[in-house]
């Protein structure tokens, strides 16, 4: 009779851990899935009320940093390669959609795939060189790449110099206008940040992983250590050249002072430090929190340099307490809430 | 035929002759040991055999082919696994990505496979449970004793399946139960037909399991024999103790 009794309670509480168990998976899933469902709706009010044009315009802002920071994150986070010149590939796709769409009236929309193609490639052929070196040579390498490329396309005839190219606005109402852009650039960043999460799970990713711990080691292991940090350094460039081919195409005017500057290529990384390196969720969350705050900062203050303070800080203050980043910290202390968990 | 043959090997760094014109044959089947004073250059053949350094002049033969400028992927690839003096893990992974990591990943296509495939995880924790450690494989490695992750490399090298193992210095930092175990652990090994070199200090599991062994100084091979007539050789003991 009691043993019977137990048994009841036992299956009364695996019944309760079952059900919560249940409960927490559909948490996890189901939070991301309203949020992306909610993204996704958001034009139609768009279209039907017509006032959400500021923050479809700061989404795409969002969409942006996070292809950029999650497509860094392979490279600097997987494999612990920092590099400071990841909007190299955002400048190359932005440029090589604009100057084929003034010579061939193709549309970025249609040829961004193959901008993201070409700034793969030359993520490869870049790779082939300065990867050869690591530690703080490979960062310096990085931020050479910029200055150089910045000068270059600030004294090249083809894209403009300093002026830049000028692209036609889109043949849609002012209300209409920023939505296939949006899309367009949403559809990419889940494409990425599901790209990213197979990657860590794949082989490719646990051998990147195994090179930012020990390169020795991973090549002592079996691992090509060489090729995987080049094609690493490649695929990071993929989903930046797409993104760079819609963004400059959104942006209708391409600068080298807009696309080719040191600091944008350091806030993809320190987006991605804020939020947690080598995690999924962390690139995501870092970058929205970055954005959130600047933007509060600078409607409250106006447009001051203090948003560059108050970020700072932020990022100070954060990575003191967290210093794994956000997602990394929480998750290494066991407290990641699971929605955020997406490793 | 020798499964490894080392010829005339030559090594320096800077003013220093590491390796020395030497000569090494490891016979296919067997436990051998090198020993010799601190500085004889063990530690430089073991990394010129497994290509993390290259020589300056001789020839690495590893199953009759050339070995000297391949890098060390391929070399272990080949079937040549090694252990470090100082254990070498990826501490932020944990002991099974620590153990898989090291299966061989072998067209494009795979690489983008599961991290851990079924038959990966099986394996690993058959291996695991060798060395008796099961109970650590979701703990991340930085987390374990020195002894745990000895334990842990000798077991993730047997994941790729070495012809030849090479294990520089099994005994340093290990107390003596641990010791017995890892004993015990080479020469069931060595009986599944695996050959093992040996770099080691500890004379006691030099002279208990290894034939022949090898003394080096110098850079260079000093004596070449059985444990008993290492033992009684003359050259050896001035080596060690000076004369």
């Amino acid at each position: 009779m009691a043993e019977e009794l137990i048994q009841v309670d036992l299956k009364g509480k695996e019944g309760a851990i079952r059900v919560r168990s249940k409960v927490s998976l559909w948490l996890k899933r189901g939070i991301p899935l309203l949020i992306l469902a909610i993204l996704a709706l958001l034009p139609v009010f768009q279209i039907v009320e017509g006032t959400l044009n500021y923050w479809i315009h700061m989404l795409m802002y969002v969409f942006l940093y996070v292809i950029m920071s999650s497509s860094w994150n392979i490279i600097g986070g997987f494999a612990g390669y920092v590099s400071l010149g990841h909007n190299v590939f955002f400048a190359l796709g932005a440029y090589f959609a604009g100057m084929l769409f003034l010579a061939t009236r193709i549309s970025p929309f249609i040829s961004a795939p193959v901008a993201g193609l070409l700034a793969m490639g030359f993520g490869l052929l870049f790779g082939l060189i300065a990867l050869r070196t690591r530690g703080s040579t490979f960062i310096i390498s990085t931020i050479a790449l910029v200055l150089l490329m910045a000068e270059l396309f600030d004294n090249w005839k083809l894209t403009g110099g300093t002026n830049g190219l000028a692209l036609p606005l889109i043949d849609l109402p002012g209300q209409f206008a920023k939505i296939p852009y949006y899309y367009y650039l949403l559809v990419v960043m889940v494409l990425c940040v599901v790209a990213s999460y197979f990657i860590k799970h794949s082989k490719f990713g646990l051998a990147l992983r195994a090179i930012s711990q020990d390169e020795t080691k991973a090549e002592v292991a079996g691992i090509p250590t060489r090729k995987y940090k080049i094609l690493a350094f490649g695929l990071s460039g993929l989903f930046i050249g797409v993104a760079g081919a819609v963004w400059g195409s959104y942006l209708t005017y391409l600068r080298p002072s807009i696309f080719l500057t040191v600091s944008l290529g350091t806030s993809i990384v320190l987006n991605t430090i804020l939020g947690g390196k080598g995690t999924i969720a962390g690139p995501v969350v870092g970058t929205a929190i970055m954005i959130a705050v600047n933007e509060f900062v600078v409607a409250k203050l106006g447009a001051t340099e203090l948003n560059i303070v108050v970020t700072g800080l932020i990022l100070i203050f954060v990575l003191l307490f967290f210093p794994e980043g956000i997602v990394g910290s929480l998750k290494a202390r066991n407290k990641l809430p699971s929605f955020l968990d997406w490793d | 035929m020798a499964l490894l043959e080392i010829k005339g090997l030559n090594k320096s760094f800077g003013g220093i002759q590491a390796v020395s014109d030497c000569n090494i044959s490891v016979e296919k089947g067997k436990i051998t040991s090198l020993i010799g004073p601190n500085g004889a250059g063990k530690t430089t053949v073991f990394n010129l055999v497994t290509g993390l350094l290259s020589p300056d002049s001789g020839e690495i033969l590893f199953e009759g082919k050339k070995i000297n400028h391949l890098q060390p992927h391929q070399i272990t690839r080949m079937g040549i696994s090694r252990t470090f003096q100082i254990t070498r893990d990826l501490q932020e992974m944990t002991v099974l990505e620590n153990m898989v990591v090291q299966s061989q990943v072998h067209g494009f296509w795979d690489m983008f496979g599961s991290s851990m495939l079924k038959e990966e995880e099986e394996r690993a924790m058959d291996l695991l449970s060798f060395v008796g450690i099961t109970h650590l494989a979701h703990e991340k490695s930085k987390n374990l004793s020195y002894g745990q992750k000895k334990l842990l490399e000798f077991a993730s090298v047997l994941m790729s399946e070495p012809k030849l193992l090479m294990l520089d210095e099994p005994a340093g930092g290990v107390n003596p139960t641990l010791l017995e175990s890892i004993i015990d652990r080479i020469v069931e090994l060595n009986k599944k037909g695996v050959t093992i070199l040996i770099v080691e200090h500890n004379m006691e599991l030099v002279m208990k399991i290894s034939d022949p062994v090898i003394c080096m100084a110098y850079g260079t091979v000093l004596a070449q024999g059985s444990p008993k007539e290492i033992q009684d050789n003359q050259q050896v003991l001035e080596a060690y103790l000076g004369e």
